[in-house]
């Protein structure tokens, strides 16, 4: 049932979403339409449905691939790409991504998502009041600040590594090639050692 | 006698030849069953939705998001949402059927149906759902109307489970499929212990405690263990003339459910 606790939780944040969103979200055009997303990474399709509701349309998401007016087969790091909407085709000439049915239809899911404007700070604010929420932030930016740092030390130093010491570091062939020498050089000692022995017994029967 | 010794009780259908048949460990008169069973849900109906909540963890949210994923909906699907109780199902298939199809929610027992449509109607769902008070033994629908039909939570409680499940196939569209979530056998000796333990010992006093019943929650953790486990509902549904029939143990067993079509 893991399919069903993720579709579960992502129900859950995508209503939510859409809820705490400042600027109009415009789902009703994809009133009972369905997008598909099969991932990569998953073992079970994921459906996305915009339902008409009185209050507001929500989206429910299921693992049903019966109906669907467009399919989508990437990867989740192609997925974070594709909330702008002029992505899409860029991504299929690239074979990042592969579509079925109405492109239209994943634009406009794209477009909704692209278009999400949540003011986080004040939501947070509404809850947990104005000054945590600020300290929070302002913990948040600097934390964030910190991480960015390290990552960009990490990638800095893993060129480094991939620039020059990699150029020092002994190859297999080489390790080989030199294992080879020295097996090479101790039969050479051997055969040595086996001809002083030989001239020493000649030496002593004389 | 233990829960496990239930189990292994020669008559698990429910009914027997003569004229009686199970109301939990109990064995009484088949004409008394409809009664008892509803004097069970009018008693706990208003608690229902917390106490299955409580009672699973949760849990039968994903169960009966699983029973929606199994159903192959589309647009424009008739469904019928049979013991639907609080309309859990409902809701689902009510937005995925959309404004051309239709989802029937119907339960014998009128104070489930009552909470049932009150629940919905707050969240807005009301355009394409329709309410219906119906034994599921002699459903009041025409032959081949609906696509899918599905009883959740609701057979243990059938008098005749024979009769309800032909009855079934008879309102089933050719190409419909039935789906049956239902507590069953679990499949690990550990957890059917831990099980037993829990629904005979925590379940009614869970049930005094937030629902004021104790005694309709022992008739839940009896009424379980009456039920036929997967195999033998299996054969039923077979019998009763599903085609393609299969299980699926949900939570090791705890829950099953049963898929089969009509063609």
């Amino acid at each position: 049932m893991i399919s069903q606790v993720l579709t579960s939780a992502l129900e859950v944040l995508i209503n939510k979403t859409l809820a705490l969103s400042a600027t109009h979200t415009s789902l009703e055009k994809l009133t009972q339409k369905t997008l598909t997303v099969e991932l990569e990474e998953l073992y079970f399709p994921l459906s996305f449905t915009v339902c008409n509701a009185i209050k507001n349309p929500q989206v429910m998401v299921t693992t049903l691939t019966e109906h669907t007016d467009c399919t989508i087969k990437t990867s989740i790091n192609t997925l974070r790409e594709l909330k702008a909407e002029q992505q899409i085709t860029a991504l299929i000439k690239q074979n990042k991504l592969d579509l079925t049915g109405d492109i239209k239809v994943a634009q406009q899911f794209a477009s909704v998502a692209e278009n999400l404007d949540i003011d986080w700070q004040s939501e947070l604010a509404n809850h947990i009041g104005d000054i945590p929420t600020h300290k929070l932030m302002q913990l948040g930016k600097r934390v964030s600040t910190k991480v960015d740092f390290a990552a960009n030390q990490i990638k800095a130093d893993a060129s480094e590594y991939v620039v020059h010491e990699k150029r020092l570091v002994v190859t297999r062939s080489q390790v080989d090639q030199f294992s080879q020498q020295v097996l090479e050089v101790s039969k050479q000692v051997d055969e040595l050692n086996q001809r002083v022995a030989q001239l020493i017994n000649r030496k002593a029967n004389n | 006698m233990s829960a496990s010794e239930q189990n292994q009780s020669p008559d698990k259908q429910g009914s027997s030849p003569d004229n009686t048949t199970h109301f939990g460990y109990k064995t009484i008169d088949k004409e008394d069953k409809v009664s008892m069973v509803a004097g069970v849900f009018h008693s706990v109906a208003k608690q229902y939705d917390v106490m299955n909540d409580l009672m699973s963890f949760g849990v039968h949210r994903l169960w009966k998001r699983f029973t929606i994923d199994a159903s192959g909906v589309r647009p424009g699907n008739k469904v019928l949402d049979l013991a639907g109780g609080t309309g859990d199902l409902t809701a689902k298939f009510s937005k995925l059927v959309g404004k051309e199809g239709k989802v029937i929610l119907a339960d014998i027992n009128s104070s489930m149906l009552n909470v049932g449509r009150d629940k919905l109607r707050d969240k807005g769902l009301v355009q394409n759902i329709e309410y219906v008070q119906a034994n599921a033994q002699y459903l009041p629908f025409e032959d081949n109307t609906f696509d899918i039909v599905t009883i959740a939570f609701g057979l243990r409680n059938v008098t005749d489970k024979d009769m309800a499940l032909r009855s079934i196939y008879r309102v089933l569209k050719p190409g419909g499929r039935l789906l049956v979530l239902e507590f069953s056998k679990p499949e690990y000796e550990l957890l059917n212990k831990a099980y037993d333990f829990y629904s005979f010992n925590i379940l009614p006093k869970m049930g005094e405690l937030v629902a004021k019943d104790g005694d309709s929650y022992q008739y839940l953790a009896e009424s379980i263990r009456m039920h036929p486990d997967q195999e033998t509902l299996k054969m039923m549904m077979d019998d009763a003339g599903f085609e393609q029939t299969s299980f699926k143990n949900l939570t090791g067993g705890v829950v099953a459910l049963h898929k089969g079509y009509k063609f």
